[in-house]
């Protein structure tokens, strides 16, 4: 199948420090592609390159058909990129609600601002995510009211509720509290078992290991390993991948 | 058990904490009490100290200072009547401040060059100099060029260009409260430059900006009194000293002044922590 998202030969540079060194990959529709490595690996850059909240220095992003060249600039690029986003939804670490608007306000914002969608039907699909993370209850609290497992469920919603073709997640377990993971991993196979195309920084090896259909394994800006999550974690072909998979081997024992 | 040692006990179910909760808050009260009687005495002694009261105490005496009352009731109507002026200017001009704070703000966070050098160049040459020198030159300085501004707002545009110099600061600490995290969520929705900053950012940082923006407008009822200078503003300053050095009266004419002040001032202050109480209980 051809690819959603193809990644070709990016570049970032933060200053004079070269983050992410001619990195390509793709993912399939309806595939979960989980991205592990250690901090400053530059998995994150490379999540945050896809929507282009970071700038790619030089190289291709294409998601869905839409092809950004990092060399291109102007108004028709600026099209492009908003229409990136369109496609691609993004749960950040720190859940990022907007504080000054209620759980539903939060879901409804983007269908109603950007797409201009009807209230009403915003608020009927902003209602249906909400159940589908288990908290529609909580559609008129305000974020500030609920537990970290509890914005980063809305948050889900909130991306979902745009109706990307895929879901970019930058470490959304890495904020909460350890019983708190639980609830948000489960909700994230849910999405996964729908059919979403995912992209996922994470250092859960546990979901890794069992939704993901394949994973990368970073180190120092390049991709060292991409594996099924049986290969990976039965015989690693890198040193680097088997010492990161003992340290979390060690580390939840 | 021994009835009689727990009946020594003012309750016996009372917890230790409960009785070191009662004990801080009793210690709290007292303080609070103590300090609105010693507020009343302090006002009772500025009342004796205008009293005009003589009286021996052995071989001295002392007399307080005499304000003349009949001046005081003759013209408390008229000086009274500036109240109203202060609070028109003073309201006209907090709203361009803000304005204005706002646009010197949001122009500190261009990355156009232009609009950049304008806002620090306000900001930097309204705060240079004095408010004072700043009321006179659109009073008496634009004249010369053959621009003739009426008393008020030539008022207004000096309160309105120094306090919106001032209250960029507090716009740009509103602005940068917003962490980077929501214009990120807001871009990967798919919001414009424009939209986010209407619908996320703006909306929090005004949050931010409202108590202290109350502070400002209540420096602001006072800073106006100095346009009463350029002689054409009928405001409390202005009526106050034109009674006062009419019928050499100044002392009471000034205490007035600053009495009407005072009390403006604390109705305002109680205000401001009402709406800073409501804001702070809202949900952000």
């Amino acid at each position: 199948m051809a690819p959603i998202v193809q990644v070709t030969k990016l570049d970032k540079y933060f200053g004079r420090l070269h983050v992410l060194k001619e990195v390509s990959i793709d993912v399939a529709p309806r595939e979960v592609v989980c991205l592990i490595g250690r901090s400053g690996s530059g998995k994150s850059t490379l999540l945050r390159c896809i929507n282009f909240l970071e700038e790619p220095s030089f190289g291709i992003i294409e998601v869905d058909g839409l092809k950004v060249d990092a060399s291109q600039k102007g108004k028709e690029r600026r099209q492009l990129v908003h229409d990136v986003r369109l496609k691609t939804g993004m749960v950040f670490q720190e859940f990022n609600l907007f504080p000054h608007m209620s759980v539903l306000e939060n879901v409804i914002e983007g269908p109603v601002t950007v797409k201009g969608m009807d209230r009403a039907k915003a608020v009927q699909l902003a209602e249906e995510n909400l159940d589908s993370v288990g908290l529609l209850f909580k559609k008129d609290e305000y974020p500030n009211r609920l537990s970290g497992g509890q914005k980063q469920r809305v948050a889900i919603a909130r991306a979902l509720t745009m109706e990307p073709r895929v879901m970019l997640f930058d470490e959304p377990t890495s904020a909460l509290d350890p019983e708190l993971i639980g609830e948000v991993l489960n909700v994230m196979k849910k999405v996964a078992k729908d059919g979403m195309t995912m992209l996922v920084v994470t250092h859960e090896m546990g979901f890794a290991r069992e939704v993901a259909d394949r994973v990368l394994v970073m180190a120092d800006g390049e991709i060292i390993e991409d594996s099924k999550p049986e290969d990976l974690f039965g015989k690693p072909k890198d040193p680097r991948t088997k010492a990161l998979i003992d340290r979390y081997r060690t580390g939840s024992n | 058990m021994h009835p009689d040692t727990t009946a020594s006990l003012p309750n016996p179910a009372m917890s230790q904490a409960e009785l070191l909760y009662q004990a801080q808050q009793r210690k709290d009260r007292q303080f609070r009490v103590s300090v609105a009687l010693s507020w009343i005495f302090l006002l009772l002694f500025m009342f004796f100290l205008f009293s005009g009261q003589s009286f021996s105490l052995g071989p001295f005496t002392f007399s307080t200072i005499k304000i003349d009352r009949l001046f005081i009731a003759d013209n408390l109507l008229f000086i009274a009547g500036g109240l109203g002026e202060t609070i028109r200017i003073s309201l006209v001009s907090i709203t361009f401040a803000t304005l204005l704070a706002l646009l010197a703000a949001l122009g500190r966070l261009s990355p156009v060059p232009p609009i950049y050098a304008l806002s620090t160049f306000y900001v930097s040459l309204i705060r240079g100099t004095p408010l004072y020198l700043q009321i006179f030159f659109f009073f008496l300085a634009l004249p010369q060029l053959g621009i003739i501004l009426p008393g008020f707002w030539a008022g207004v545009i000096a309160l309105s260009l120094n306090y919106g110099a001032y209250m960029s600061e507090i716009f740009r600490a509103g602005l940068s409260s917003v962490g980077k995290g929501q214009r990120e969520a807001a871009m990967a929705l798919g919001m414009t430059p424009g939209q986010t900053m209407m619908r996320i950012v703006l909306p929090q940082a005004l949050r931010f900006a409202i108590p202290p923006t109350g502070n400002e407008f209540i420096a602001m009822t006072k800073d106006s009194a100095l346009v009463a200078a350029t002689g054409f503003v009928h405001e409390l300053m202005w009526r106050a000293t034109k009674v006062g050095r009419a019928q050499f009266h100044n002392l009471e004419a000034l205490i007035m002044a600053a009495i009407f002040y005072w009390i403006m001032t604390l109705i305002l202050t109680a205000l401001q922590s009402r709406i800073e109480t409501r804001l702070a209980k809202g949900d952000r």
